[in-house]
């Protein structure tokens, strides 16, 4: 008996069955094929869009309360960092920003910006009472003094070290707001090199 | 290589627009004009954000230009740089590494790793009678250049912090005469821990 004789024999349900069959295969590579490409497009740009542009962060602690975290551990704040507005390194003073720990590079501490290049400083706990903060570099404190591990430890910070500035409280809901930059005024500089540039009598 | 993407999504959302007065305006200006420069924007900000990727997280090249590393690394020499030791934490001693410059972000050095967080580095001169040493603290590297008659590093401006580490460079690859591997420092070692 030959093929062609031999597969008249099969019943018809079965043929349309084979013929689904050989189509669903066609399918499975046209997904798979479609889910390659559509995954070498969104990877990169969610990467690049977290990474350049924004992102969400939990923040842990309590050295910046009472603006962030004031419920301690049972309810953590959840920021809006924005990368863009940092990304030619340009900070105010009483921003609050996001910055990599000089101690423990895996780790991010987030704290306001009190003192920019060439402010001198009175420090709180310093080993030094005045600080002149150099060229490059800022001076950070958590809003909770004594509760905060900020430039009072380890002195100036490098700007190279900025991640992101936090602009607004996402979570929970009924703390949305944005974040101001106001410096307490206990905390402004002794003596600030920009300020005196720029027409004092 | 054209990788289908944002174009091709863009393409879809223009053929969904039905009804006589879009057709005729889809026929005429926005296949021509409008499609490809959206197409070219699409792509342009594709590879932008590969190229970001690979950069960021796998590595690339870069020239150096300056006198601090000679005779390791000449004045616009073309080097490769990897970025995987330091997520991974895998900097080590006599590593040669670009870094953030501490007193200006927007800028780099490329020094060599002279001691890691704990190291006792000698920060005297061999022709001082008092040795005097300082500990690298924690979270920081001390970086100094091969050619120390002429660098500025962390002799001038302190230990640096880890985080300001870009990446390793291990390969050089311009001039073609001196391709390949990197030399160990002409130097020798500085902290006395070895």
């Amino acid at each position: 008996m030959s093929h062609l004789q031999m597969l008249s024999r099969i019943p018809r349900p079965l043929r349309t069955l084979e013929r689904g069959m050989a189509q669903s295969q066609g399918w499975v590579t046209r997904y798979f094929k479609a889910f390659c490409k559509g995954f070498f497009v969104a990877v990169p740009v969610a990467v690049t869009f977290l990474d350049r542009v924004a992102c969400v962060a939990r923040v842990e602690g309590a050295s910046m309360q009472p603006s962030l975290n004031p419920g301690g551990s049972q309810s953590s704040d959840v920021v809006l960092l924005n990368h863009w507005k940092v990304r030619n390194f340009e900070v105010q003073r009483g921003d609050i920003v996001s910055l990599v720990s000089p101690k423990n590079p895996e780790q991010k501490i987030i704290k306001r910006v009190i003192a920019l290049e060439g402010d001198i400083v009175k420090t709180i706990g310093h080993k030094n009472r005045y600080v002149k903060v150099p060229r490059g570099h800022i001076w950070v404190e958590g809003d909770h003094h004594g509760h905060s591990f900020d430039s009072n430890s380890f002195g100036p910070v490098s700007l190279g070290l900025l991640h992101a500035h936090a602009t607004h409280i996402l979570w929970p809901p009924e703390r949305w707001q944005k974040l101001e930059s106001v410096l307490p005024p206990e905390r402004l500089p002794v003596q600030s090199e920009k300020e005196s540039l720029h027409g004092s009598p | 290589m054209v990788i289908a993407g944002i174009p091709e999504t863009l393409d879809v959302i223009f053929l969904f627009s039905r009804g006589p007065w879009w057709q005729s305006l889809h026929r005429t200006m926005l296949r021509g004009i409008l499609g490809k420069t959206f197409r070219l924007v699409g792509y342009t900000i594709q590879y932008a954000c590969i190229a970001h990727c690979a950069f960021e997280y796998v590595g690339g090249v870069v020239m150096c230009s300056g006198p601090s590393m000679e005779p390791t690394i000449q004045n616009s020499d073309i080097v490769c740089a990897e970025n995987l030791s330091r997520h991974f934490y895998g900097i080590q001693r006599g590593d040669i590494v670009i870094a953030k410059s501490p007193s200006d972000p927007k800028s780099n050095i490329c020094k060599r790793v002279i001691g890691l967080e704990g190291d006792k580095i000698l920060t005297s001169r061999p022709s001082d009678f008092f040795k005097s040493h300082n500990y690298v603290p924690t979270g920081h590297v001390w970086l100094e250049g091969d050619n120390l008659q002429n660098s500025t590093d962390s002799r001038y401006y302190g230990p640096v912090p880890y985080g300001l580490i870009r990446g390793r460079i291990f390969f050089k690859i311009w001039p073609l005469s001196d391709f390949g591997f990197l030399r160990d420092s002409p130097n020798g070692h500085r902290s006395p821990g070895d």
